[in-house]
């Protein structure tokens, strides 16, 4: 007898299954090569050319990331959005190979969705930390024939968990970090680190009892900070008015800050 | 013996009889439009959840055998999700699910007389950027598609779930002399709770015929809301998010019905 159009299988076990799972099973989600020695002479370069940034603010998590996009020492876009919300809580923001990236974002962003609906319940803070830890898991054959590295931070609100503002690092084999204050990847981020890291400790204020004005102000200072030494990171780019992306994670869920903003604390407080 | 065409004609009758005798208890659902989007509602066992999110703009209700949903309605999710995944949510489409998905493969069950059948009864919702553009559509366990459809009668926003064939006339009925499109949402739960309520009093051994006085329907409905829970969805129209499909508390429920 034939099958139905589209078949329904009687063994049907989606309840267990993850939703990158469902899309291997469909032929939807390529699936990296094993990873060999050596990867077959490719050498590892762990290429990052952006700068983003994360800390925890009086009024939740600020995300921050410049709007580059460079193909070795080209521009090749200056509007790109690196920080991708993922659910009404959860910033995701990216570093590495842009194609890989977002694809692994839009896999996130249905993996928590696709959790809920079918499981009915909400997925936990550590159950979402933990699927973008195995999808970096499952990226890394791509990293090591140099293609389709993704290094990124994630940052949750979770209001049963203590503390309430979650904070998250990631290198490129899945391994996750969770900060308590700041955090920050790609090629500008060492510039970054050291100025969040004195901000906190000798600063006038620790970065935790910054308000928003004030966050914003030191994000933009920090990637302007990077911007000067690393090409590939765009800073402010005063001429064109492109500003880097800032959004805010906090219990109300997730604020996109308005260009006039931006650029008014900027003309305020950095420029 | 089923080869011979009058004992298939036969097996499917009385294959229909028993799926009907098991859905005939079914908990009524009631989804009506109202001024920001669709209410899904029922009344019923608070351990078993009747009323599930499917996609961003897609919300179904569902009653008969518990395995049966759950079967339909992972296959359901799985496909708007991939489809949402692979091309974008705008893509995703109820009529689409329906129409060639689900609907031939309940037919396809319910007709292999060698097989089971889906018990199941399902109602689906689908919101658009208007009201113009909503989509109320019921699949029955045989793969057949009411669907208010422009072509069948003049567009009614909204559409009822239950358990035998004369208790969901009676909720249309009732819906047809009561709803309005533009109420508030205090007033679509109202509505939607007496609408269960006429469902509810449409089965069973006692079955009321004809519509019951407004006072009858509403001390139904209190004496069943004093030790049934309650549940609730609503699919948002003006969302600030993807996601319209919103679940309703159930204080918020109860507090928009003490009246």
């Amino acid at each position: 007898m034939d099958k139905p159009p589209l078949a329904l299988d009687p063994n049907f076990s989606g309840a267990s299954e993850d939703f990158p799972a469902v899309l291997r099973r469909k032929g939807l989600l390529q699936t990296a090569p094993e990873v060999t020695s050596a990867a077959n002479g490719h050498s590892f370069v762990p290429t990052e050319s952006t700068t983003i940034l994360a800390f925890k603010f009086s009024g939740g998590v600020l995300v921050a990331g410049d709007r580059r996009a460079t193909a070795g020492n080209t521009v090749v876009y200056d509007r790109a959005d690196k920080v991708l919300e993922i659910d009404r809580h959860s910033i995701m923001a990216i570093a590495g190979v842009p194609a890989t990236a977002w694809e692994m974002a839009r896999v996130l962003e249905h993996s928590f969705q696709y959790f809920r609906r079918t499981q009915l319940q909400e997925m936990s803070v550590d159950g979402k930390v933990r699927a973008l830890s195995k999808l970096l898991r499952d990226n890394f054959g791509f990293v090591m024939q140099g293609v389709g590295v993704v290094v990124p931070i994630f940052a949750t609100y979770d209001a049963n968990s203590k503390p309430e503002a979650r904070l998250y690092f990631y290198d490129a084999m899945g391994a996750q970090f969770e900060v308590t204050d700041y955090a920050a990847t790609g090629s500008g981020s060492p510039a970054v680190r050291g100025i969040l890291y004195y901000e906190n400790n000798w600063g006038p204020k620790k970065l935790q009892e910054l308000n928003e004005d004030e966050a914003v102000a030191i994000a933009l200072r920090a990637l302007d900070t990077a911007a000067e030494a690393d090409t590939a990171t765009g800073g402010v780019d005063r001429s064109g008015k492109v500003f880097p992306l800032i959004k805010v994670v906090s219990h109300e869920g997730i604020t996109t800050l308005s260009d006039e903003k931006v650029s008014g604390i900027f003309r305020q407080r950095v420029a | 013996m089923i080869e011979e065409p009058y004992r298939w004609v036969e097996a499917i009758a009385n294959r229909r009889e028993y799926v009907e005798t098991q859905l005939a208890q079914g908990s009524p659902i009631a989804a009506v439009g109202y001024r920001d989007g669709i209410l899904f509602l029922t009344v019923g066992r608070r351990s078993r959840q009747k009323i599930y999110e499917i996609y961003d703009r897609i919300a179904m209700g569902a009653i008969g055998h518990p395995g049966d949903i759950e079967r339909l309605r992972l296959a359901v999710i799985e496909l708007a999700s991939t489809e949402g995944f692979t091309r974008s949510a705008a893509d995703v489409s109820l009529r689409r699910l329906a129409h060639y998905s689900l609907s031939p493969v309940m037919k396809a069950a319910f007709e292999q007389v060698y097989g089971p059948p889906y018990l199941a009864r399902l109602l689906f919702a689908e919101i658009g950027s208007s009201p113009k553009e909503d989509l109320f559509l019921r699949i029955d366990y045989d793969g057949s598609i009411a669907a208010d459809g422009p072509t069948v009668q003049p567009r009614q926003r909204f559409a009822v779930l239950s358990g035998t064939k004369s208790s969901a006339e009676l909720m249309e009925k009732f819906l047809q002399q009561n709803h309005v499109t533009d109420a508030a949402l205090p007033e679509a739960v109202a509505l939607a709770a007496d609408a269960w309520s006429v469902g509810r009093m449409g089965l069973g051994e006692s079955a009321i015929k004809e519509l019951p006085e407004s006072d009858a329907i509403r001390k139904h409905r209190n004496d069943q809301l004093a030790e049934s829970g309650i549940e609730a969805a609503v699919l948002e129209r003006d969302s600030r998010s993807a996601i319209r499909y919103r679940t309703l508390a159930e204080e918020e429920l109860r507090s928009n019905l003490q009246r």
